[in-house]
C-alpha cells in the first residue's frame, strides 16, 4: 500500500528515537563495558540513520542522543567523567548533531564520485565517529583547558589528561566498530527504504 | 527490565501525582538549576529537607527512591573521591604525590555528594510521579511557543510520544532478539573487544530491520485513521492548570529566596 511520505518518514524517525533510548537504557546493547571503559553502539544508529534517511535525519537523531547524553550527566551519568563534561550542552550534543550531518555529506560526494557506495560508506561512517572523539575532546580542551569553572567545581587543570586519555581510548574502538557495524546494517535499509 | 528511569512511573493519586505535569517538569529543571547556588550546609540541609517534603507527598515509598540511587553509588563515591583527592585549599590533612586531602577538598567532596542525591530524588521523584505520555504532552504543551519560527511542535510531539509508546516493545524484541542469538552461541557481554564488537553485529541488524517494518505498519495505520498532520487535532488527554499548580510555583519561589538568604 503506498502511503504518505510524510507520515512514513514520522513513523521511521520515532523508531529510530526509540531506538536510541532503548539502547540508552537496556545493559550490554548500548555501552559495551570493557575494563573500566565503557564503549557506545549508539553513534552506529546516529550514522545508520544519516546513511539511510539523509543529513537532516542524522542530525536529528543524533540530537536526541545528544539530549538524552545531557540530561544522564545530571541524573544518572553513564561514566565518571559524565558529570564533569556532559553537563555542558555544547560538548554533550554538538557533537552528536555533527555525527550526522559529516556521515551523510561525506557519503553523499564520495559516492557521486567514486560511485563505490560499500567505501562510501565506511569512510562516512569512520569519518562520523571520528567527528564525535574529536569533537569531544577539542571542546574539552577549550572549554577546561584554562582552568574555567565547570558544573561541579572539580579542578580540571591536574584532570583534564586523564579525561583526554579516556575519551582517546574510547575513540578508537567506536570508530572501527562504526567502520565495520554501521555499513553493514546500513546497506540493507538502503534498499528497505523507498525514496522519496 | 523493569529497572529502567522511562515507564517506572507508580501510579497513584496524591498531591504530586496530580500536579500538571508541565508544572512538574518546568519545577524539575528548575530545582536542579538552584541546586547550584547551595554553598554551605544550612542551604542543603533546608534543600535536602523540602526534597524529604516532596517525597512525602507523594507517598512513594522512599525505598525507590534509595532504588534509584543504588547502581550509581558507585559513580558517585568515584567523583567524590575525585574531588577530595584533586583539589586544594584550606588546611592540608594528608598529602603524596599529587594526591592531597584538605579542608576544601572534604568539604566540596560532601557537597558534591548532596548534589548528586538531590538531583537523582527530584528526578527520580519526576518520572515516578509522571507517566512518559504525559511528559510528552507537556514538552509539546511548553514548545508551542516556538511555532512562531516554524518549529514542527505537533510532529515533534508526536514523534516523542510514539518512540515512548515504543520503548517497551523494543526491549522485548531486543530481549528476544538476544536469547535467539544466545540460543545460536553468541556471548553477549564476555570474551574480548572483538569478540563483544562482533555480537553487537546479529542484534543490531534485526532490530533496525523490524523497525523499518513496524514503522511502514503504523504510518499505514495512522493513515487509515485519517491523520493529516498536527493541525487541529483534538487531544484525548487535555492539560489543565490548576491552583494547585500555581501554589507550587510559588512554593519555589519560597524556596529560592530562602536559599538566596542561607547560602554564603
Amino acid at each position: 500500500m503506498k502511503t504518505n511520505n510524510k507520515t512514513y518518514h514520522m513513523s521511521i524517525l520515532a523508531l529510530f528515537i526509540a531506538i536510541v533510548i532503548v539502547q540508552n537504557f537496556v545493559p550490554l546493547f548500548g555501552y559495551i563495558p570493557v575494563g573500566p571503559l565503557s564503549i557506545t553502539t549508539i553513534h552506529i544508529t546516529v550514522i545508520v540513520a544519516a546513511l539511510v534517511l539523509g543529513w537532516k535525519d542524522g542530525a536529528f537523531v543524533g540530537g536526541v542522543w545528544g539530549l538524552i547524553t545531557f540530561i544522564r550527566a545530571f541524573v544518572s551519568p553513564t561514566s565518571p567523567i559524565a558529570p564533569i563534561v556532559f553537563t555542558n550542552p555544547i560538548v554533550s550534543i554538538v557533537p552528536r548533531i555533527l555525527i550526522g550531518i559529516v556521515t551523510a555529506v561525506v557519503f553523499y560526494f564520495i559516492y557521486k564520485w567514486w560511485k563505490n557506495k560499500t567505501l562510501a560508506m565506511v569512510i562516512a561512517s569512520v569519518l562520523g565517529s571520528l567527528v564525535n572523539t574529536v569533537l569531544v575532546l577539542g571542546l574539552i580542551y577549550l572549554l577546561y583547558h584554562g582552568q574555567a569553572a565547570n558544573f561541579y567545581k572539580v579542578d580540571m587543570g591536574q584532570l583534564l589528561p586523564y579525561i583526554m586519555g579516556l575519551v582517546v581510548t574510547n575513540g578508537v574502538p567506536e570508530m572501527i566498530l562504526a567502520g565495520v557495524v554501521a555499513p553493514l546494517i546500513a546497506a540493507p535499509l538502503q534498499k528497505l527504504v523507498r525514496k522519496n | 527490565m523493569n529497572k529502567l528511569i522511562l515507564g517506572r512511573y507508580i501510579a497513584g493519586d496524591s498531591l504530586i501525582h496530580r500536579l500538571d505535569p508541565r508544572a512538574k517538569l518546568v519545577l524539575s529543571f528548575y530545582f536542579v538549576g538552584i541546586i547550584f547556588m547551595a554553598n554551605n550546609w544550612q542551604s542543603f540541609s533546608m534543600l535536602l529537607i523540602f526534597t524529604l517534603g516532596c517525597i512525602l507527598a507523594s507517598k512513594i515509598s522512599l525505598s525507590f527512591f534509595l532504588k534509584g540511587v543504588r547502581p550509581l553509588i558507585w559513580l558517585i563515591i568515584f567523583t567524590v573521591a575525585l574531588q577530595m583527592l584533586f583539589s586544594s585549599g584550606g588546611q592540608m590533612y594528608w598529602h603524596w604525590g599529587i594526591f592531597k586531602i584538605s579542608e576544601f577538598g572534604v568539604t566540596n567532596g560532601l557537597y558534591i555528594f548532596c548534589r548528586f542525591i538531590l538531583i537523582i530524588f527530584m528526578s527520580t521523584l519526576l518520572t515516578l510521579s509522571t507517566a512518559p505520555l504525559q511528559l510528552a504532552d507537556a514538552i509539546e504543551s511548553l514548545l508551542k511557543p516556538l511555532k512562531a519560527i516554524k518549529f514542527p511542535v505537533y510532529e515533534i510531539a508526536l514523534m516523542l510520544s510514539i518512540a515512548l509508546r515504543f520503548v517497551p516493545t523494543l526491549m522485548d524484541e531486543t530481549a528476544k532478539i538476544m536469547n535467539a542469538q544466545r540460543a545460536r552461541g553468541v556471548n553477549f557481554g564476555q570474551g574480548s573487544l572483538i569478540k563483544q564488537m562482533q555480537s553487537i553485529i546479529p542484534l543490531l541488524i534485526p532490530l533496525f530491520v523490524s523497525s523499518f517494518n513496524r514503522a511502514e505498519d503504523l504510518a499505514i495505520a495512522m493513515e487509515s485513521r485519517g491523520y493529516q498532520g498536527g493541525e487541529g487535532r483534538t487531544k484525548y488527554r487535555v492539560l489543565k492548570w490548576q491552583t494547585t499548580d500555581t501554589m507550587a510555583f510559588v512554593l519555589f519561589a519560597v524556596v529560592t529566596v530562602a536559599l538566596v538568604y542561607l547560602k554564603n
